[in-house]
Formats: C-alpha cells, sequence, structure tokens
C-alpha cells in the first residue's frame, strides 16, 4: 500500500502536467491560427456599424493567450467547454452526447479485434501446417494495406456496424504483435523442455507461454485504445455515426476552433489514462512473472 | 524466397515511379483536363481507364497522383528519420534530464491519435489553400508529426550504443565527440534508421489518403491517391464502373511492396 500511493500521487501529477501542457499547446495553436477572431456574422450587409463593433467586442476578452487559456481552463474544470462556433451549442453537452457513441463503437471494435486477433496468434502457433498462419498472415497483410477511410467505405458497402470497421483497422496490428510476443514466448528452452517432457498444449499454453507474453499484450491494450480512437475519426466520419470522431471531422472542415480544442483535450486525457493503467498493468504482470 | 519478394516488390515500384515520372509522355492529358462530354465514361482507346464523374481521364490521374503519393511520401518519412535520429541520438547519448524530456514529448505525442491530432493542426490552418500549398501542408505535418515511434527504437539502440564497451574503450582513448558520433553511433544506428524510414513510408501513404479521403489533405485538381479513392463514395456509379478500383488496387499493392522490402527484424539489428 505504501508504494501505490507515491506512484499513484506521480501518475495523477503527470496526467494532470500533460493533459495542461497538451491544453495549452492546442490553444496556442488555435489563437494563432489563421482566420482567428473573426466572425462571418461580421460580413452581414445587414447589420449595422454598432452590431459588428458589438461582435468584435465579444471576442476581446481573448486577447492575451495566456489570459484565453487561463478562462479556458477554470471554465473546462467546471464542465463548461464554451460554445461551439459551427454547431451553436454548448460543447459539453455535444461531448456527452457523443461520447458514448464513440466509447462503445471503440470498445466493441477492440473486443472483437482482440478476440480475433488472439484466438488466430494462438491458432497459428499451435496448429501444425498452414491452415491458420497463412489465412491470418494474408488477412492481416491485406489489412494493413487498406487506410482506415477505405474500411470505412467497406463497411458502408457491406452495411457492416461501426465497431466492425474499426475491429478491421485494430485487428492487423494486434495479430502481429501478439503473434510475435507469444513466439518469442514459445520459442524459449523451458518451453521446449516442458514439449519433450509431454506436457499438454493447453497447460504449456497457459504456465509457460502467457505469462511471459502477459506484460507486452497487456502494454499493447493500452496502444489499441489509441489506434481505435484514431481510426474513429475517419471511420465516424464516412459511416455518418453520430460520435466524437464525426464531430472532430465537421469541427475540422468548419474552423471551430473551440470545439476542436476541447475534443483533443478530451482525447487525450482518455488515452493517456488508458496507457497510464495499461503500464501499470503491465508492471505488476512483469512483477507477477 | 525472401529475396525474390524484395526483388519482385522493388521492381513493380520502380515501375510504377518511372511510369509517374514519364506521366507526361505516357499519357497525352493533363489531370485536370475535363472532357465534359465524357462523364463517368468506360475504358476506351482515348480513355485507357475511362473518365471519372468530371471527364477528367482517370489514368492521367492516377499516374500523377501517383507521382504525388510516391515521392513526397519518402520525402515526409526522411524527415520523420531525421528528428527522429536527432532527439534519440541526444536523449540515448545524453541521458539525464535530455532524455526525460525528449522521452516525455514523444510521450505526449503518442498519447494522442496522429490521424486526430493532424485533422486539428490541418483544420487551423486554411482549407481553401493553393493544391500545391496542400500538398506541402499535409506531408510537412506528417513528416514533423511522425517521428515520436521511431524515437523510441533509436533512443533504445543508442542507449545500448552508450553502454557498449567500444564506446567506452574510444572514450578513454580520448576520440572527440565528431569521431564518435561518425565513426561509432551512426554506423551502428544506420540499419535501425534505414528501418525506420522504410516503415514509415506505407505509413504516411495511408495516412495521406485517409487525409484527402476526409477533404483535409491534398486539394483538387491536383490528384493523389487520397483524392482519386474519394471517387470510391458513390456506390451506385462504383458498382457500374468495377475500373474505378483501380486506385485502391494500385494504392494495396504499393503498401504491400513496401512491407515486403522492409527490412526484417535481424536484418534491422
Amino acid at each position: 500500500m505504501k508504494n501505490w500511493l507515491p506512484t499513484l500521487g506521480r501518475r495523477l501529477l503527470w496526467l494532470a502536467s500533460v493533459t495542461i501542457l497538451g491544453g495549452f499547446l492546442s490553444a496556442t495553436l488555435v489563437r494563432y491560427s489563421p482566420g482567428y477572431g473573426t466572425d462571418e456574422r461580421e460580413l452581414d450587409f445587414r447589420l449595422n456599424q454598432s452590431s459588428v463593433e458589438a461582435i468584435r467586442n465579444g471576442h476581446s476578452h481573448e486577447g492575451s493567450l495566456v489570459g484565453f487559456y487561463g478562462k479556458y481552463l477554470f471554465a473546462a474544470a467546471h464542465g463548461d467547454f464554451g460554445i461551439s462556433e459551427s454547431l451553436q451549442q454548448p460543447i459539453s453537452g455535444l461531448i456527452k452526447e457523443r461520447l458514448p457513441v464513440t466509447l462503445r463503437s471503440v470498445l466493441l471494435g477492440m473486443f472483437v479485434a482482440w478476440s480475433a486477433a488472439f484466438a488466430l496468434a494462438v491458432s497459428s502457433l499451435f496448429s501444425r501446417g498452414w491452415i491458420f498462419g497463412l489465412p491470418g498472415t494474408l488477412l492481416s497483410g491485406f489489412l494493413l494495406a487498406l487506410p482506415s477511410a477505405v474500411v470505412a467505405l467497406f463497411s458502408v458497402y457491406l452495411r457492416a456496424p461501426v465497431f466492425v470497421a474499426i475491429a478491421a483497422v485494430t485487428f492487423p496490428r494486434l495479430f502481429r504483435y501478439t503473434r510475435n510476443l507469444l513466439k518469442d514466448a514459445l520459442a524459449q528452452p523451458h518451453v521446449l523442455a516442458a514439449r519433450a517432457r509431454g506436457i499438454g498444449r493447453t497447460r504449456i499454453f497457459l504456465r509457460h507461454v502467457f505469462p511471459p507474453a502477459a506484460p507486452g499484450l497487456v502494454a499493447l491494450l493500452g496502444i489499441s485504445v489509441s489506434i481505435a480512437f484514431g481510426s474513429a475519426v475517419p471511420i465516424e466520419a464516412l459511416c455518418d455515426s453520430a460520435g466524437i470522431g464525426q464531430l472532430a471531422w465537421s469541427a475540422a472542415m468548419n474552423r471551430d476552433m473551440p470545439l476542436i480544442m476541447s475534443l483533443t483535450l478530451v482525447v487525450t486525457v482518455i488515452t493517456i489514462i488508458s496507457n497510464s493503467l495499461a503500464a501499470d498493468a503491465a508492471s505488476l504482470f512483469k512483477r507477477a512473472a | 524466397m525472401r529475396k525474390t519478394v524484395q526483388i519482385v516488390a522493388v521492381s513493380i515500384l520502380c515501375c510504377l515511379a518511372t511510369l509517374a515520372l514519364c506521366a507526361g509522355w505516357v499519357t497525352p492529358y493533363s489531370y485536370s483536363h475535363q472532357f465534359r462530354e465524357l462523364p463517368n465514361a468506360a475504358p476506351s482507346a482515348n480513355h485507357l481507364l475511362g473518365t471519372d464523374s468530371l471527364g477528367r481521364d482517370l489514368l492521367s490521374r492516377i499516374l500523377y497522383g501517383t507521382r504525388v503519393s510516391l515521392f513526397l511520401a519518402p520525402l515526409a518519412a526522411l524527415m520523420t528519420t531525421i528528428i527522429a535520429g536527432a532527439l534519440g541520438v541526444t536523449a540515448g547519448l545524453l541521458g539525464g534530464w535530455y532524455e526525460r524530456i525528449i522521452l516525455s514529448l514523444a510521450d505526449l505525442s503518442m498519447a494522442l491519435p496522429l490521424v486526430f491530432v493532424l485533422i486539428a493542426l490541418r483544420a487551423m490552418l486554411p482549407l481553401d489553400v493553393a493544391p500545391a500549398v496542400s500538398v506541402a501542408v499535409t506531408f510537412l505535418l506528417l513528416g514533423l508529426l511522425g517521428w515520436p515511434s521511431s524515437l523510441r527504437v533509436v533512443w533504445a539502440a543508442a542507449r545500448n550504443i552508450r553502454e557498449s564497451d567500444y564506446l567506452l574503450l574510444a572514450r578513454s582513448h580520448g576520440t572527440g565527440f565528431g569521431r564518435i558520433m561518425f565513426r561509432h553511433v551512426f554506423p551502428n544506428l544506420r540499419p535501425i534508421l534505414l528501418a525506420q524510414f522504410w516503415i514509415s513510408i506505407p505509413f504516411f501513404v495511408l495516412t495521406e489518403t485517409t487525409l484527402s479521403m476526409l477533404g483535409l489533405g491534398v486539394m483538387e485538381p491536383m490528384p493523389s491517391w487520397g483524392n482519386l479513392l474519394r471517387g470510391l463514395e458513390n456506390v451506385s456509379a462504383v458498382g457500374a464502373n468495377p475500373w474505378k478500383f483501380t486506385p485502391l488496387v494500385l494504392l494495396i499493392l504499393v503498401v504491400i511492396c513496401f512491407q515486403a522490402i522492409l527490412p526484417s527484424q535481424e536484418e534491422s539489428t
């Protein structure tokens, strides 16, 4: 317990500092991006000079970068991410509405991808001949050669759910890495000795192959969250799924900077938390092994 | 067997690169010339792969698009490898605070999905830029942001070199910094840097394709594989004109060729 507190403290400190730094970087980019502070309503010929001035004054509080970011962070800490410029809705409401859709797709996609990758990797290593190895290699090679946007288009053609497309993008990377990790563990001399003694395959896998490969697999779990979230952007945009991936794409197309900044912050926090948890779990497995 | 596959892959890539370079001679049409009376035309003697929905010759667009994707992705990969190499060597050899800061920066960069960052950054730049500028911006962003995963590999190798006996011996003999770098460090890192360079190329080709398909990469009328694949969004048109899959087939072939010529794990270490 004593060792856990400093580790947890360090993790939280790392999470907070990375979030603040990441947010500050995105705020800097937003603040100095071309066209910042201009409002298309200023071009409305029906408005008189005083209305245009009022619109310009509405942006005047965003003058200095530190002030702009400070206010943004203070409001975000209270759950207020501001208003989306393109959708004219509170960003926190949009995130609350869209995040569960993406999380469900990502989690289901990861589950399918992990199950398929693990099952194929284990089968290809333990089965004799090429019956599982070759299809797995060919399928992963083919899927690796497809951009995630094309996978999304195929899922539209086939009327497949979004999570299937996310699984198709995540699977090849997981399959190759899982197979390599298990292959390395299988090549250890003690596994050869166990085989020579006639120990069953299941027992060899559970006692001698899986434990040494587990830390690597758990670390891969953290990375797969990042891969799945990355693929969610084009997939949701092209499959017209109302998640944060589609929201990010529409924000990018409409140059909705406050929305992009908030989504960047949210995705940063999610991926950092999942990576930290995976790293901790991996080190636990390593110690146990 | 592996050698044969590599030779075949290199031959295919060389053929495609030559065709792309000689696009002006291979096809008589410009990539932006419209035959307004021939939208979505089937392959014919005049248009070997037919035309797109705007009546532009598909073969010309594919060849010029190959030029953009096939030559700029290696440039972006080179940029990434140089950045990863410089930062990885600094972190691995100097250690201490340099190492911590550089690795933290890499962790921060890797925490966010690259496509997400690229979309956010691309959106912060004007969307209505000239096509040539959009090409430069897209590949520059790829080159500048793709380094973190390569950095980890280079850093690990550089750290091993730092702890090696030959470097200790060189230092104890009073060998200068420049000589250590160019006689001991870079020759040992060369296979790893080369592997990272080759790995990055197909990755950047695919990322550019995704960005362009989302309308945030290379802008029309400049062709790239991503732009060309946007034609697949119209399901009914593609069903009736299966030759519109040609850019996709080409893309898959090129990526598989790059994967085939990647040095194996043993060769790169």
